[in-house]
C-alpha cells in the first residue's frame, strides 16, 4: 500500500456564533460526505436521556395515558451526563430494566387541580431523583441565562379541571435518535456548500443603475446591493444565496449572460446547528464527532481481523485492500 | 271525451272551447270525438254506463258506490283527486283536464313544451315530518278501527255489568309501537297508503366531524338505483345552488344520492287559506265566472296555486309583484314562491313543503339593497341573518322564482335588469365540498372523490367525543386545523373540529417506494406524533335474565389457578378495570349464566355454584397488539338487563400501508419510513414530513393542491391562515397566486413554491428544484391492522371440512376458478391437487370396487367393508376431498347413486 497518495484531509472548523441552543460554524477543507456524516449522528446517534417508562398510578385528565406518556417522552432533558451513561440493554447493573442509577433517573409527578381555574401540568411539575437531569426549561430557569424567565412557564403536559388529578412515576433512559426521535438532541442541523460568487464587473458597468436595481430585485434573499458611494454591484452576503438561479436567469433575460457565476464551493461548509436544549449545541458538535470516531475505530479494529469477513463479508475483505 | 261527457260537459263544442279553439288542437281532438260517436255516447248518463263497462267489478261490494256506478265514484274521488268535487260539482275537474290536454296536445306539437323531469323545480323533498305523519294517520286510523271492533264487541253483550269506559280500549300502544317499529327498522309499511319503502330512518354517521354533517345534508331518490338511466344522475343546470355539484357517491348511487348546498333552506308546508282569499282580494277571477273560451284567453294568465287551478289573472306582472312585496314585508311567508310562466301563460304559487329554496339578496335597479352600513352592523353584532329577511334585503327564491329573477353573481356586474344578487358564490358547494381549497381550480372528479374522502378522515368527532360510547371511534391524537382554509371550513366549524395534520410535503421521487400513489414518510415525525390516532372499540356484555327467575351473575375472578393470568384486568367486582392494558385471550369479564334456564326454580338467589357455567367474554384483537380499557359503563338495556358496556382503546401510529389523502381526491398508502437523516432537508433546516411522488399530478391536474401548498408555505412564513374559498378570488375569499409569490419571495423563498435540497443521504445538492411546503393531510380509517390477514392452516367449516372464509374467521385465501384455470392451463397438476385437495379438505374413503359406493373402515378388523356389498373383498382406499364424498352422500340421499369407477393410475 506504500507509494499511495494519501488523500488524508485536514478539515478546519471555524465557529461563527456560539449560544446554548445555536451554533454556526464552518468546516473547511473537507467534502460532503465528511459534512453529511456529522450532520446526520448529530441527529441520530448523539445520545440523550428521555422519559422512555411512565408507571401511571392516577390519571383523571383529559388525555388518556399513552397520550400523556408520549408528551412526557418528548420532553427535552438535560443531557450532559448521557455519554457517560449507559444503555439500559446492556447495563449490568440492572436486569436490563433500567432501573438503576448508572442507566436511568427517576421522575416524579404528582399534581391535583383544586381551583377552579384550570392548572397547567408543566415541565416544572416533574420532580426528578438525579439534579443532573431536569427538563429543559427548568434549567434553563435556575441558570436564568438566555431564556426570560417570566415567559418560560415551562412545557405544558396537560391542563387539569378541579378534582382531576394526575400521579405518575416515570423513568428516563439513555438512547439514540435512530431510536425514538425524542432521543435525537438536533432541533435542527443544516448545512449548506459556501457559494462563490463571481461578478463579471465590465459587464456589470455596462448596466444602468436601474438595470442593477432591477437585476438586484430578482434574488428572493439579499445577496447583491449597490454600494452608495460608488454605484457598483457589491455582494453583501453570500450565504443568503439559495442557489435559486434567479439571478443568473435574470440576466439571461436581461441579454446579458454571464453576467455573474456562481458556483458551490465543493469543500466548504456552512453548519447551522440548532440543539433542543438537551445538550449545549457546541458540545453536541463535539459529541457527534467523538461518536463518529468511535464508529471509526469500531471498523478500523475489525480491519484486520478475521471477525471482519463475518462481520462485513466482502466489504471486509475490501477494505483490507483485497 | 268520454271522461269529459262523463263529468258533465256533453257538448263537443264547449269541450274544444275550453282546450282552445286551435285548429291543430281540433285534429288532434277528432279521434277522441269520432270514438264518442262510435260508441254512442252522447250524455252523461251514456259516458258513466260505457265507462261502467271498462270498470272491474269487485266481487265485494260497497252499498253507496253501487247506487251510484263506480266509474262516477272513480272519476270523483280517484281521477285528478287533488281536485276537490263538491256535491258533483265537476266544473273545476273539467278544467282542469281540459289544462292537460292542451298541455298534452302542445307537447304533441311543439318538443320544446315538454316539461324536464330531472328539472329541480319540479321536484320535491321529502321531509320527515311527512313521513311521520303519514305513519301517524294510519297507525291513528288502525287504533280508531281497534277501538270500534273492542267497544262494539262490549256493547254487543247483552248484560253489561258495568258502564262503558272507552279509555279501557284505547291505546295499547299501538301508536308508540308502530312508530319505534318503523323508525328503529326503517320499513315504513303503510298498507293504506300502499307504501312498502325501506331504509327510510339511518343511524347518524358518527365517524367523523364532516361525515355527520354531510349525512345530514343528503338526499336519496326515491327509485331504486339499479336503472341505468343517464337523465336524473346528470347534472342538473336547476340545481344551481340548491344541491352540491360535487357531492355525489361514486358507483351506482353516483348522480341520484344528492346533498344540499351550504344555504340551502327546504320548505314545509304554509298554510293555503289565507293564501288563497288573499290571492282573490289581489284580484284573481274564480274559474266559475269564465266560459270555456276565455280558459286561454291570451291577454291573461292562469293562476296556479299549489298545483291546483286557482283562477285567471289579467295582470300578471302586477299580480307576481305584488304578491312578493308581500312577502318582503312579512306578511306572508318568506317561503311563498311565486313563478310567472311567460310561455305557459300561468302563474305558479307555492306553498307547499319540500321544495328547496335559497337565499338572494334583493337588488333593486341593479343596486344592492345591502348596504356597507347594514354590514358594519351584522359585523358588531346587531344585525343577524333573520334582520336582513325581516327588512326584505335578503329574500328565498325556490328553483321556480329564480327563473323570474336576473342574479348577478357579483354587486359589481349588475345591470339595470338585475332584481338579486348572489350572496357568495362559494354557497354553491355543500359542506364537504367546502372543505376543499380551491376547488375550482381542480379537475371536477377529483373533488368528487374528496367530498366520499372526508368522510373517512379521522380527527375530532364532536366536542363530548371522550364522553360517547360508540361502538366504533376514530380519533387522532393531535388534530389541526388547516392552514389553508376556506370561508366553508369556518362556518361549519371544521377550524374547531379538524381531521388532519398540516404536512410539509416534497414532492418527489424518493426511493421507489413511493410509486403508485404511496407516500414516504418521515420516521421522526411520526415519533414526534404525525398521524398517531386513537380507536377505540365498544364490547358489550348483558347479564341476562330468563325466564325461571335466574340471571347470569358476575363473580370475583380467580387469582390463582388456571385461568388466573387470563383475569389479571379484572376488577374484584369481576370486571376489566379502566387503565388496565388488555391483551388477545384476555377475560374482560367474569360472567357465569345458570345452566338451567328454563325450569322455574324456588329460590333463584341461592343457586349453588355448581348450577352456573363460565359464560367468560375474552378480547379478540389483533395478535401482538395490546389495548386498554378506557372506561367501563354499566346501564340497562330495554329488556332492563344489566348491560355492562366497555370500551377499548388502541392508540397506533402509522405503520406502513395506512391510508393517508390530501383534500384534493389524492389518496395514497404509506410506503414506506425512512428516518429523519436519510430525509432531503434544505439549507433552512426543513426537512419535510413526507414525499409524494410528482406522477401524482399530471394525470389527476389537481392545481387547487398545488396552490395549497404555495398558499400554506406563504401562511407558515407570514403567520396568516390564507384562504382558497371556491370561486373566491374576485371576492377576496381566496388568495390569488400572485399575491402568495409576492409573500413567498418576501420571506426569503423562491416565488414557485420549489426549493434547493440536500439529499440526506449523500450530503449533495439535488439535481432539481423540490416543490416542499405543507399540505393539510387526512389519515383515512382505512389501516393495515384492521385488514391484514395471512394463515397457515387454521379452523375449517364444520360440514365441508374446507377451510373457513374471511379475515374475522382467521379465514383461508380461496384459490378461485379463474386461478385454477390458470393453473390447468399452465399445466401445473400437482399444485391443483395439491391446493384443492391436500391443503383444502383430503379424505381418506373406502371405495368398493364392485358396487362403486362408499365403504367405511372397521377399525376392530382393520379392514375396509362395502356396507352395500356386505363385504370387505373388493375395497380400495383412496382420497378425496371430503366435499365431494359429501356431495356422493347428498345425492345418494336424493335417490341418485354416484358410482366411482376405479382405474389404475
Amino acid at each position: 500500500m506504500d507509494g499511495v497518495v494519501s488523500y488524508q484531509r485536514f478539515p478546519k472548523i471555524k465557529i461563527r456564533e456560539v449560544k446554548d441552543d445555536y451554533l454556526k460554524f464552518e468546516l473547511r477543507e473537507t467534502d460532503a460526505s465528511m459534512a453529511n456524516a456529522l450532520r446526520r449522528v448529530m441527529i441520530s446517534e448523539v445520545p440523550t436521556i428521555a422519559i422512555d417508562l411512565v408507571e401511571i398510578e392516577v390519571n383523571s385528565s383529559v388525555l388518556n395515558d399513552e397520550f400523556i406518556a408520549h408528551r412526557l417522552g418528548l420532553i427535552p432533558l438535560t443531557s450532559d451526563r448521557a455519554m457517560s451513561m449507559r444503555f439500559s440493554r446492556d447495563c449490568d447493573a440492572c436486569d436490563g430494566d433500567g432501573q438503576c442509577e448508572y442507566c436511568s433517573v427517576e421522575f416524579q409527578l404528582s399534581v391535583r387541580c383544586d381551583q377552579d381555574q384550570t392548572l397547567d401540568v408543566t415541565s416544572q411539575d416533574l420532580i426528578s431523583l438525579d439534579p443532573s437531569v431536569v427538563p429543559v426549561d427548568v434549567a434553563a430557569r435556575s441558570s436564568s441565562t438566555g431564556f426570560d424567565a417570566t415567559e418560560n412557564r415551562g412545557i405544558i403536559i396537560v391542563k387539569l379541571r378541579r378534582g382531576q388529578e394526575l400521579r405518575l412515576r416515570a423513568i428516563a433512559r439513555k438512547g439514540i435518535g435512530k431510536d425514538h426521535a425524542k432521543w435525537s438532541p438536533a432541533a435542527t442541523v443544516t448545512f449548506m456548500y459556501e457559494p462563490d460568487i463571481h461578478i463579471n464587473e465590465d459587464m456589470m458597468e455596462s448596466l444602468s443603475l436601474e438595470d442593477k436595481r432591477n437585476w438586484i430585485e430578482s434574488s428572493p434573499t439579499k445577496v447583491f446591493d449597490i454600494d452608495p458611494s460608488t454605484h457598483q454591484v457589491v455582494v453583501v452576503d453570500p450565504e443568503a444565496y439559495t442557489y435559486d438561479d434567479e439571478v443568473i436567469k435574470k440576466a439571461e433575460a436581461m441579454g446579458k449572460p454571464g453576467l455573474v457565476e456562481i458556483y458551490a464551493k465543493e469543500t466548504d461548509f456552512i453548519f447551522t446547528v440548532e440543539s433542543t436544549g438537551a445538550i449545549k449545541s457546541s458540545q453536541l458538535v463535539l459529541n457527534a464527532i467523538q461518536v463518529l470516531k468511535q464508529k471509526l475505530d469500531a471498523v478500523r479494529l475489525t480491519e484486520d481481523t478475521e471477525e471482519a469477513d463475518e462481520q462485513f463479508g466482502e466489504l471486509g475483505a475490501h477494505m483490507r485492500g483485497g | 271525451m268520454v271522461i269529459m261527457k262523463a263529468m258533465g260537459i256533453e257538448s263537443d263544442q264547449e269541450v274544444v272551447q275550453m282546450i282552445g279553439r286551435d285548429p291543430r288542437y281540433g285534429a288532434l281532438l277528432l279521434p277522441s270525438i269520432q270514438e264518442c260517436v262510435e260508441e254512442n255516447v252522447y250524455t252523461q248518463q251514456q259516458a258513466l254506463e260505457y265507462l261502467e263497462t271498462k270498470v272491474k267489478r269487485f266481487s265485494f261490494s260497497y252499498g253507496s258506490v253501487e247506487k251510484e256506478g263506480r266509474a262516477l265514484s272513480i272519476i270523483r274521488d280517484v281521477f285528478l283527486a287533488n281536485v276537490l268535487v263538491h256535491d258533483l260539482h265537476f266544473r273545476p275537474k273539467c278544467i282542469y283536464v281540459a289544462v292537460i290536454l292542451r298541455r298534452m296536445m302542445e307537447a304533441v306539437l311543439n318538443k320544446d313544451a315538454i316539461d324536464d323531469k330531472d328539472y329541480v323545480g319540479n321536484k320535491r323533498l321529502e321531509l320527515s315530518g311527512q313521513m311521520i305523519s303519514l305513519l301517524f294517520e294510519d297507525l291513528f286510523k288502525t287504533m280508531n278501527s281497534e277501538v270500534k271492533k273492542s267497544t262494539d264487541n262490549l256493547l254487543e253483550k247483552s248484560s253489561r255489568s258495568s258502564k262503558l269506559d272507552i279509555s279501557q280500549h284505547l291505546a295499547r300502544d299501538i301508536i308508540t309501537h308502530g312508530l319505534e317499529r318503523a323508525i328503529s327498522t326503517g320499513n315504513w309499511d303503510v298498507k293504506r297508503f300502499k307504501m312498502h319503502r325501506k331504509g327510510m330512518t339511518q343511524v347518524v354517521l358518527r365517524l367523523s366531524f364532516i361525515a355527520t354533517v354531510g349525512h345530514m345534508t343528503r338526499i336519496l331518490p326515491q327509485f331504486e338505483k339499479s336503472r341505468k338511466v343517464s337523465g336524473p344522475r346528470a347534472l342538473q343546470p336547476s340545481q344551481w345552488g340548491m344541491l352540491c355539484p360535487c357531492d355525489t357517491p361514486e358507483g351506482e348511487a353516483c348522480g341520484l344520492v344528492k346533498n344540499l348546498s351550504l344555504m340551502t333552506h327546504v320548505t314545509t308546508d304554509d298554510e293555503e287559506g289565507p293564501l288563497i282569499s288573499l290571492c282573490h282580494s289581489l284580484g284573481v277571477e274564480d274559474l266559475e265566472l269564465l266560459s270555456g273560451e276565455e280558459l286561454h284567453a291570451p291577454n291573461s294568465f292562469l293562476v296556479m296555486f299549489n298545483g291546483l287551478i286557482l283562477g285567471k289573472h289579467r295582470k300578471p306582472q302586477h299580480f307576481a309583484t305584488a304578491l312578493r312585496k308581500l312577502r318582503r314585508a312579512g306578511i306572508i311567508g318568506e317561503f311563498v314562491s311565486v313563478f310567472v310562466n311567460e310561455k305557459q301563460k300561468c302563474i305558479y304559487i307555492a306553498s307547499d313543503g319540500g321544495r328547496v329554496c335559497r337565499p338572494l339578496v334583493i337588488a333593486d335597479k341593479g343596486i344592492s339593497r345591502v348596504k356597507e352600513h347594514h354590514m358594519k352592523e351584522l359585523k358588531v353584532g346587531i344585525r343577524t341573518f333573520n334582520d336582513f329577511l325581516r327588512d326584505g334585503l335578503i329574500e328565498y327564491l325556490d328553483v321556480n322564482e329564480q327563473n323570474n329573477a336576473l342574479i348577478a353573481l357579483y354587486e359589481g356586474e349588475a345591470v339595470p335588469e338585475t332584481t338579486h344578487i348572489e350572496i357568495e358564490p362559494f354557497t354553491i358547494l355543500g359542506v364537504c365540498a367546502g372543505l376543499i381549497p380551491f376547488p375550482h381550480h381542480n379537475q371536477s372528479p377529483r373533488n368528487t372523490y374528496q367530498c366520499a374522502m372526508g368522510k373517512q378522515a379521522m380527527g375530532n368527532i364532536a366536542y363530548n367525543q371522550l364522553c360517547r360510547m360508540d361502538s366504533l371511534l376514530y380519533l387522532l391524537v393531535y388534530p389541526q386545523r388547516p392552514l389553508l382554509t376556506t370561508r366553508t371550513i369556518e362556518l361549519v366549524g371544521y377550524d374547531k373540529l379538524g381531521a388532519g395534520q398540516n404536512a410539509t410535503v416534497a414532492v418527489m421521487s424518493y426511493s421507489g417506494y413511493d410509486i403508485e400513489d404511496a407516500i414516504v414518510m418521515n420516521k421522526s415525525s411520526l415519533d414526534r406524533g404525525f398521524g398517531r390516532c386513537i380507536v377505540t372499540k365498544k364490547l358489550t356484555a348483558i347479564n341476562q335474565k330468563y325466564a325461571n327467575n335466574t340471571m347470569d351473575r358476575i363473580i370475583r375472578p380467580q387469582r390463582v389457578g388456571r385461568d388466573a393470568e387470563r383475569m389479571q384486568i379484572l376488577d374484584d367486582d369481576g370486571l376489566a378495570a379502566p387503565g388496565e392494558i388488555i391483551r388477545p385471550y384476555d377475560i374482560y369479564i367474569n360472567k357465569q349464566s345458570p345452566i338451567n334456564k328454563e325450569i322455574s326454580v324456588h329460590s333463584p338467589a341461592g343457586l349453588p355454584d355448581s348450577a352456573y357455567k363460565s359464560a367468560i367474554q375474552t378480547y379478540k384483537g389483533p395478535r401482538g397488539e395490546t389495548a386498554v380499557v378506557d372506561r367501563v359503563a354499566l346501564t340497562s338495556d330495554k329488556d332492563n338487563n344489566l348491560c355492562i358496556k366497555f370500551l377499548i382503546r388502541h392508540t397506533r401510529r402509522p405503520e406502513l400501508g395506512d391510508k393517508f389523502s390530501s383534500r384534493h381526491g389524492q389518496k395514497g398508502v404509506c410506503g414506506t419510513i425512512i428516518q429523519q437523516e436519510d430525509f432531503p432537508f434544505s439549507e433552512r433546516g426543513i426537512c419535510p414530513d413526507l414525499i409524494m411522488n410528482p406522477h401524482g399530478f399530471p394525470s389527476r391536474m389537481t392545481i387547487g393542491k398545488m396552490i395549497e401548498l404555495l398558499g400554506g408555505k406563504a401562511g407558515v412564513s407570514c403567520g396568516r391562515f390564507h384562504y382558497g374559498s371556491a370561486f373566491g378570488e374576485p371576492s377576496g375569499h381566496a388568495d390569488r397566486v400572485e399575491v402568495i409569490s409576492e409573500t413567498l419571495v418576501k420571506h426569503g423563498f423562491s416565488y414557485s413554491g420549489k426549493d434547493f435540497i440536500y439529499s440526506g443521504i449523500t450530503g449533495s445538492p439535488l439535481q432539481a428544484y423540490i416543490f416542499m411546503g405543507p399540505i393539510y393531510y387526512q389519515k383515512l380509517k382505512h389501516m393495515v391492522l384492521d385488514k391484514m390477514h395471512a394463515r397457515a392452516s387454521g379452523p375449517r367449516v364444520m360440514l365441508t371440512r374446507q377451510p373457513t372464509e374471511g379475515r374475522s374467521r382467521d379465514g383461508g385465501l380461496r384459490l378461485g376458478e379463474m386461478e385454477r384455470d390458470c393453473l390447468i392451463a399452465y399445466g401445473a397438476s400437482m399444485l391443483i391437487y395439491e391446493r384443492l385437495m391436500v391443503s383444502s379438505d383430503p379424505f381418506e374413503v373406502q371405495v368398493c370396487r364392485a358396487c362403486g359406493l362408499l365403504g367405511y373402515y372397521n377399525y376392530k378388523l382393520k379392514a375396509g367393508i362395502c356396507s352395500t356389498c356386505k363385504n370387505g373383498d373388493n375395497i380400495s382406499t383412496m382420497k378425496l376431498p371430503y366435499a365431494c364424498k359429501l356431495l356422493f352422500q347428498e345425492l345418494q340421499s336424493m335417490n341418485i347413486v354416484p358410482r366411482l369407477k376405479l382405474a389404475e393410475a
